[in-house]
C-alpha cells in the first residue's frame, strides 16, 4: 500500500514531515528508511507497526496537501470552534427559556392558590349569611344573586386547582433543559477532542503563514458569542448608529 | 400519614432540575428543603444538618451521584439516610451499581410527577415498617 501511495508523489514524499506527532517522529526516523523495510533485521513486530504507521501518516499528509485538502481541514477546524460557540448558544437560551417558564409559574401558583382560598371564605361568609337571613328573601332576584354567586364561589378552588396541575405540567415540560443540557455537554467534549487532534494535524503540515480567510456570508445565523467579535452589533442602538452613519 | 416536616437535600448539577424537584416536593407538602450542586457540597450539607431524604442526580462534577450514596452509606451518622435517585443514567448496570451501593429508590428522567410521587410514598412506606421493627 505504502509503494502505491507514495510513488506518484516521489521523491518529495520521502522527505519526512517535520512535526509529526513528536513522540512518533524521532522512531520513524530511525525506523522507516525510504525503501520502506523495517529498519534492523532484530526490528520486533511492535517496531513494525510503528513504522508502518509512520509510514501511512506521511502518506496521509502528503496526500492531504497534494490535493488541497489542507484548506479544508483548516475550515473543519475553524468551524468546530465556531460549532462549539453554537452549542453553547444553545445550551444558553433553553436553560433561559427554562428559568423563564419556571419563573413565570412560581409567580402565578401562590395566585391561583390565594385565589382559591379567598373564594372558600367567602363562601363559607355567604353560606352563614343566607341560613340566617336567606329565608325572608326566597324567590326574589336578590336569592337568585346570591345562589349563583356561591355557586360561582363554590367552582373557583375547582378551576385553580385544574390551573395548577396545568402548571405543573408547564413545569416539568421544562425538564428537557437538563436532558438535552447533559447530551450538549456531551457532544461539546467529544467536538473538543476533534478539533484538538485536527488542530495537531494542521500544525503538522500548514505553512504557517498562511492566513485565515475572514467570515464574508451574510446568512450567519444568530451571533453566539459577541464578546469575541469586533464586526457585529450588540444592540438596537447600534443598528441605529451603524444607519446613522450610512445617513439614514 | 407522612410526616411532612421531614428535610429534604435535592442534589442536582443543573438548577432547573433542582427547582423541578424542589417544586414537586412543594407539591406534595414538604416544604423544607435544601440543595446542592454536586456531591461535594452535598455531603457537607449533610454532615452539618439534619436531614431526612436525599434526592440526587448521578452525572455531576467534583462528585457524583453514586460516590455521594457511598459516602452516605459509609458514614455511621449518615448510613440511614434514605436516597433516592433521580437520573437520566439508563442503563441497568447503572441501577444495579444504585441498588448493590444502597439506595433506597430509582427514578430515571424524564420522570412525571406521578413517579416521583409513587416512589417517595414507596420509601416512606418501608421507613415506617423499619421504624416500627
Amino acid at each position: 500500500m505504502s509503494d502505491t501511495a507514495n510513488s506518484p508523489l516521489a521523491p518529495e514524499a520521502l522527505r519526512l514531515p517535520h512535526k509529526v506527532v513528536p513522540m512518533r517522529s524521532t522512531r520513524n526516523e530511525q525506523a522507516v528508511p525510504p525503501n520502506g523495510e523495517t529498519a534492523g533485521a532484530a526490528g520486533s513486530a511492535a517496531d513494525n507497526v510503528i513504522s508502518r504507521v509512520g509510514q501511512l501518516t506521511r502518506t496521509l499528509h502528503e496526500s492531504l496537501r497534494e490535493l488541497g485538502y489542507d484548506k479544508r481541514l483548516g475550515q473543519a477546524a475553524s468551524e468546530i470552534t465556531d460549532a462549539q460557540d453554537r452549542l453553547s448558544y444553545v445550551a444558553m437560551l433553553t436553560q433561559q427559556a427554562a428559568e423563564r417558564a419556571l419563573n413565570a409559574i412560581e409567580i402565578a401558583k401562590p395566585n391561583q392558590d390565594e385565589l382559591a382560598s379567598r373564594a372558600t371564605h367567602l363562601a363559607g361568609r355567604w353560606r352563614q349569611v343566607w341560613d340566617d337571613h336567606g329565608k325572608a328573601q326566597a324567590g326574589s332576584q336578590f336569592a337568585d344573586l346570591v345562589t349563583q354567586t356561591r355557586d360561582y364561589l363554590g367552582d373557583v378552588p375547582t378551576r385553580t386547582n385544574a390551573t395548577n396541575a396545568q402548571l405543573m405540567e408547564i413545569m416539568m415540560a421544562q425538564e428537557f433543559q437538563d436532558l438535552t443540557g447533559q447530551v450538549i455537554k456531551k457532544i461539546t467534549t467529544m467536538v473538543q477532542t476533534l478539533e484538538h487532534e485536527l488542530v495537531q494535524l494542521l500544525m503538522d503540515n500548514v505553512p504557517s503563514e498562511r492566513k485565515p480567510e475572514a467570515d464574508t456570508g451574510l446568512i450567519n445565523g444568530p451571533v453566539v458569542n459577541a464578546q469575541a467579535r469586533s464586526d457585529i452589533v450588540t444592540s438596537q442602538n447600534q443598528v441605529d448608529d451603524v444607519l446613522a452613519s450610512l445617513g439614514f | 400519614m407522612t410526616d411532612k416536616k421531614l428535610k429534604f437535600l435535592v442534589v442536582d448539577d443543573f438548577a432547573t432540575m433542582r427547582r423541578i424537584i424542589r417544586n414537586l416536593l412543594k407539591e406534595l407538602g414538604f416544604n423544607d428543603v435544601d440543595e446542592a450542586e454536586d456531591g461535594v457540597i452535598a455531603l457537607q450539607k449533610l454532615r452539618g444538618g439534619s436531614f431526612d431524604f436525599v434526592v440526587s442526580d448521578w452525572n455531576m462534577p467534583n462528585m457524583d451521584g453514586l460516590t455521594l450514596l457511598q459516602n452516605i452509606r459509609a458514614d455511621e451518622t449518615l448510613k440511614g439516610i434514605p436516597v433516592l435517585m433521580v437520573t437520566a443514567e439508563a442503563k441497568k448496570e447503572n441501577i444495579v451499581a444504585a441498588a448493590q451501593a444502597g439506595a433506597s429508590g430509582y427514578v430515571v428522567k424524564p420522570f412525571t410527577a406521578g413517579t416521583l410521587d409513587e416512589k417517595l410514598n414507596k420509601i416512606f412506606e418501608k421507613m415506617k415498617s423499619n421504624a416500627a421493627a
